[in-house]
C-alpha cells in the first residue's frame, strides 16, 4: 500500500506542475490553452530522445525538454496568440492532436505506437525498488515546490497584476502603454516550458511512453484541477491537482467492495462518481475550492513619491 | 501522564511498524489475489467483457469448492479502456496496493507491453492474449504466457489462402498501431514465401478518423488485385465503405474480428466476397463446451466468445499453477505453468480435476478451451486452430480450418 501511495503522489506531483503552468496561462492571463498535453508530450519525448538517443544524463534531458517546450511555445504563440478566447482554444487543441500524430507516425524518432523505452532514471542507479520510488517522489515534489514558489512570486509581483489586467480587459493595460502581446507571449512560453518539464519528469518516471499517454483526456484532468482548485490561485491549483488525482485513483478502492455489479459496470460507475463530485464542486463552489483572493483597493498603500 | 521522548519514539515506531507486522501474520490465511485487467471499453470493448466474465466464473467455481491451497481467491478487476496509459495505472494499483501475484486478461499488445516492465520488476506473472510479434522481447524473467498465436502464424494461413486464390500481388493497409505494424511485416514475409509480393508500401492510417476517403483513394490507386486490411471493426468498416464507394473491384482480405455481426449489419450485401480469418476455439471439443456451459452459452457448433475461452484458460492455468507450486511467488508460479501446460501427466480440463491429481502427487497436462495450451520456452503458444472464411450472402462460410504450428 505504501508503495502505491508513493506512486500516486508521484503522478499527482506531475499534475501539480501541469496545473500550475496552466493556471499561469489561464487562471492569471486568461489564455485558453487546450493543448496542455501537446507540450507535456513534447517534453517527454524530447527528454527521452536526449537521454536515450543522444546519451545525455537526466539533467540534460530535462534542459532539452524545457528548451523544446519553450521553442514550441514560441512557435504556437506567434501563430495563434492574436486569436482571442475560443479560437485560441481550437488552435491549441489542434496543436496537441498534431503533436500526438507526429509521435505516432515518426517511428524513426519516437518509436511510433510501439512506444519509447527510457532507461535513464532521474535518481542514481543501484538503489532498491522502494528507495528509488521514494527518491523519484522527492524529486517530483521538489520540482512541484519550485514551480509553485516561482509562479506564486510571479503572480504576486507587479508582473502578475498586469497579467490579471490583461485577463479582465486587455484594452486597459494597452492604454497604459503595456505591450499586451509580449506579455501574453512570455506567459505562454513560460507555461509551455513548465509543461514540458513536467513531461520530462513523467517520462523518466514511467519509463515507457507511447502516443496514447498524450491524449486529450490528460488535458481535461489538468483543466479540472485548475477549475476545481480555483483559477487564478496558485495554491488552489496545487490542491486541485492533488484532489483530482486522489479522486481519480481513489475511486478504484471505493467500488472494489461492490460485488453485485460486474467489472464493466464498476468501471463505468467510477467515472459517474468522478463526474458527480466535480459537478457538485462546481455547483457549490463555482470559483473553486480556493478562490482567487480579492485585493483590497490600494487606499491602504502609502502613496509613493513621484 | 508524561510523554517522555523515549516513550514517544518507541510508541511511534510500534505504530508505524504495526501494519507490516500484521501483514506478515495475516499472509498465511489471507486470500490469494489475482488481477483481472481487461479492455471493457475502447477498441477491445467488444471482447473485454467476455474475458472478465470468464475470469469471474472460474474464480467463483473454485471458491465454492474450497479455494486454492485452502485459501479463497480474490479477483481484483479493472478496465484498461484499451489504453496502455490507463492499463499502467490500473496495474500499478494491483501490484502495489493489492499485491496481486498475477495479472490476467490484457488484450491489446500495447497494454500488455506497457505493464510488462512493472510486472517484471515486482515478479508478477502475466497471462494474456496478444499477437504482436514483439511481445516475447520484454519478458526477461520468463513470467509471461500468451494464449493467442503471434501474427506470424496468422499471416502464414492468410498468405496461403491468397496464393491459393491466385492473388500474388496484395496491397497492405492497417491502423497505425503495434499490432498492425507487426502484422504488415509478417504478412509481407509470408507472402514472399509463397511467391507473392506486397504492392507498394505497407499503408498505415490513423485510427479514429472521421473519414477515410483519402486513404481509400490511395489504396485504389495502387491497382492491386487484392488488399489485406488488418483493422479493428471501427476503422475497417469506414475504410471498407470508402473502398466500395470508390468502385474498388478487387478482393479484400481481413481479420475475423473486423467483420463481426455489427459490420455485416451496417454494410449489408456489399460485404459479400470478403475473405477473413482468425484463431478459433476448437468447436465441439469437450473443454470448450464445459467453458460455454459455465458462462451460460449453449454450444451450437459455431465460434462463440473467442476471447472468453482463452480467459477461461488463463485463470485455470494460474490457479492450478499456484496449487501445484504451493506458493504465490511469481517465478514459482511461472515454473509450474510450464509444467502444467506442457506435461507430462494426465490430461485435465478443469481446476477441480487438476487439483485432485496434484494432491496425490501426479503430474498433469492442462488441455484448454481455446487450445491444447502448450507453450514454447518464451511463453508463446505452440499451436492453435485457425479458421478462414468467405462472406457469402451476408453469412460466414467456412473455407478451411488449419492448425498453425510454430517451430
Amino acid at each position: 500500500m505504501d508503495a502505491y501511495l508513493v506512486a500516486i503522489l508521484t503522478v499527482a506531483g506531475v499534475y501539480v506542475v501541469l496545473a500550475l503552468a496552466l493556471n499561469l496561462q489561464f487562471g492569471l492571463t486568461g489564455l485558453i490553452n487546450f493543448g496542455v498535453v501537446g507540450f507535456f508530450g513534447i517534453g517527454a519525448y524530447a527528454s527521452g530522445i536526449a537521454t536515450e538517443t543522444l546519451g545525455l544524463p537526466f539533467v540534460g534531458g530535462l534542459m532539452v525538454a524545457i528548451l523544446a517546450g519553450g521553442v514550441t511555445g514560441v512557435g504556437v504563440a506567434l501563430l495563434s496568440l492574436r486569436l482571442s478566447g475560443d479560437f485560441l482554444a481550437i488552435v491549441t487543441l489542434g496543436f496537441a492532436e498534431t503533436a500526438r500524430l507526429v509521435f505516432n507516425n515518426e517511428d524513426w524518432l519516437t518509436g511510433g505506437p510501439r512506444g519509447f523505452i527510457i532507461r535513464t532514471r532521474p535518481v542514481m542507479s543501484g538503489l532498491s525498488r522502494d528507495v528509488t520510488a521514494w527518491a523519484v517522489l522527492g524529486l517530483v515534489a521538489a520540482a512541484a515546490l519550485i514551480t509553485f514558489l516561482v509562479l506564486r512570486r510571479l503572480a504576486d509581483a507587479p508582473y502578475g497584476r498586469i497579467l490579471r489586467a490583461i485577463r479582465e480587459d486587455d484594452l486597459v493595460p494597452s492604454t497604459l502603454g503595456k505591450n499586451v502581446f509580449v506579455y501574453r507571449l512570455q506567459v505562454f512560453v513560460v507555461g509551455s516550458a513548465a509543461m514540458a518539464a513536467a513531461g520530462s519528469l513523467y517520462a523518466h518516471y514511467v519509463q515507457t511512453i507511447t502516443p496514447d499517454n498524450f491524449t486529450t483526456p490528460v488535458a481535461i484532468l489538468v483543466w479540472m484541477a485548475v477549475i476545481v482548485g480555483g483559477a487564478g490561485n496558485m495554491l488552489g491549483s496545487v490542491l486541485g491537482a492533488l484532489l483530482v488525482t486522489v479522486l481519480y485513483e481513489g475511486s478504484r478502492f471505493v467500488t472494489a467492495g461492490i460485488s453485485v455489479l460486474d467489472a464493466e459496470q464498476i468501471s463505468a460507475l467510477r467515472f459517474i462518481l468522478i463526474g458527480t463530485v466535480l459537478i457538485l464542486t462546481i455547483r457549490f463552489r463555482p470559483m473553486g475550492i480556493l478562490p482567487e483572493s480579492q485585493r483590497r483597493a490600494s487606499a491602504s498603500v502609502p502613496p509613493t513619491t513621484p | 501522564m508524561d510523554l517522555s521522548r523515549r516513550l514517544f519514539i518507541s510508541g511511534a515506531t510500534l505504530t508505524l511498524a504495526a501494519p507490516a507486522l500484521l501483514r506478515h501474520g495475516l499472509a498465511q490465511s489471507a486470500p490469494i489475489k489475482i488481477g483481472s485487467l481487461t479492455p471493457l471499453s475502447g477498441g477491445g470493448g467488444p471482447y473485454g467483457p467476455e474475458k472478465a466474465k470468464a475470469h469471474r466464473a472460474v474464480v467463483d467455481l473454485v471458491n465454492t469448492a474450497g479455494g486454492v491451497l485452502g485459501r479463497k481467491v480474490e479477483l481484483i478487476a479493472d478496465n484498461t479502456e484499451t489504453n496502455p496509459e490507463v492499463a499502467v495505472r490500473a496495474a500499478r494499483k494491483m501490484i502495489d496496493a493489492d499485491r496481486v501475484c498475477a495479472i490476467a486478461g490484457t488484450w491489446a499488445s500495447s497494454e500488455t507491453l506497457a505493464i510488462m516492465p512493472l510486472c517484471q520488476d515486482a515478479n508478477v506473472v502475466q497471462v494474456y492474449t496478444g499477437s504482436s510479434d514483439y511481445l516475447p522481447n520484454g519478458d526477461r524473467k520468463g513470467l509471461c504466457f500468451n494464449l493467442q498465436p503471434l501474427n506470424q502464424a496468422w499471416c502464414v494461413a492468410l498468405a496461403d489462402l491468397a496464393a491459393k486464390r491466385g492473388f500474388l500481388e496484395v496491397a497492405f493497409a492497417g491502423p497505425k498501431n503495434d499490432f498492425a505494424a507487426s502484422m504488415g511485416e509478417s504478412f509481407a514475409s509470408a507472402l514472399r514465401k509463397v511467391g507473392g509480393k506486397i504492392v507498394g508500401e505497407p499503408f498505415y492510417y490513423n485510427p479514429n478518423q472521421v473519414s477515410y476517403r483519402a486513404e481509400a483513394e490511395r489504396l485504389i490507386a495502387t491497382r492491386a488485385p487484392a488488399i489485406f486490411i488488418a483493422g479493428y471493426v471501427t476503422d475497417f468498416t469506414a475504410v471498407y465503405r470508402e473502398l466500395v464507394r470508390g468502385g474498388y473491384k478487387g478482393k479484400v482480405f481481413t481479420l475475423s474480428f473486423a467483420v463481426g455481426p455489427d459490420f455485416k449489419k451496417v454494410v449489408g450485401s456489399a460485404a459479400d466476397g470478403i475473405l477473413h480469418g482468425s484463431p478459433v476455439p476448437p468447436v465441439g471439443k469437450d473443454a470448450y463446451d464445459v467453458y460455454l456451459n459455465l458462462v451460460c452459452l449453449k454450444p451450437n457448433g459455431q465460434v462463440q466468445a473467442p476471447y472468453g475461452c482463452a480467459a477461461y484458460d488463463e485463470m485455470n492455468l494460474l490457479l492450478l499453477a499456484i496449487e501445484g507450486a504451493k506458493s504465490t511467488e511469481g517465478p514459482r508460479i511461472a515454473e509450474y505453468i510450464r509444467r502444467i501446460a506442457n506435461g507430462p501427466g494426465e490430461r485435465v480440463t478443469t481446476f477441480a480435476d487438476g487439483a485432485k491429481l496434484i494432491s496425490t502427487g501426479k503430474g498433469i497436462n492442462y488441455d484448454g478451451a481455446s487450445s491444447s495450451v502448450e507453450f514454447l520456452p518464451n511463453g508463446m503458444l505452440k499451436s492453435r486452430d485457425f479458421a478462414l472464411y468467405e462472406i457469402q450472402k451476408g453469412e460466414d462460410t467456412l473455407i478451411l480450418t488449419t492448425t498453425s504450428i510454430v517451430d
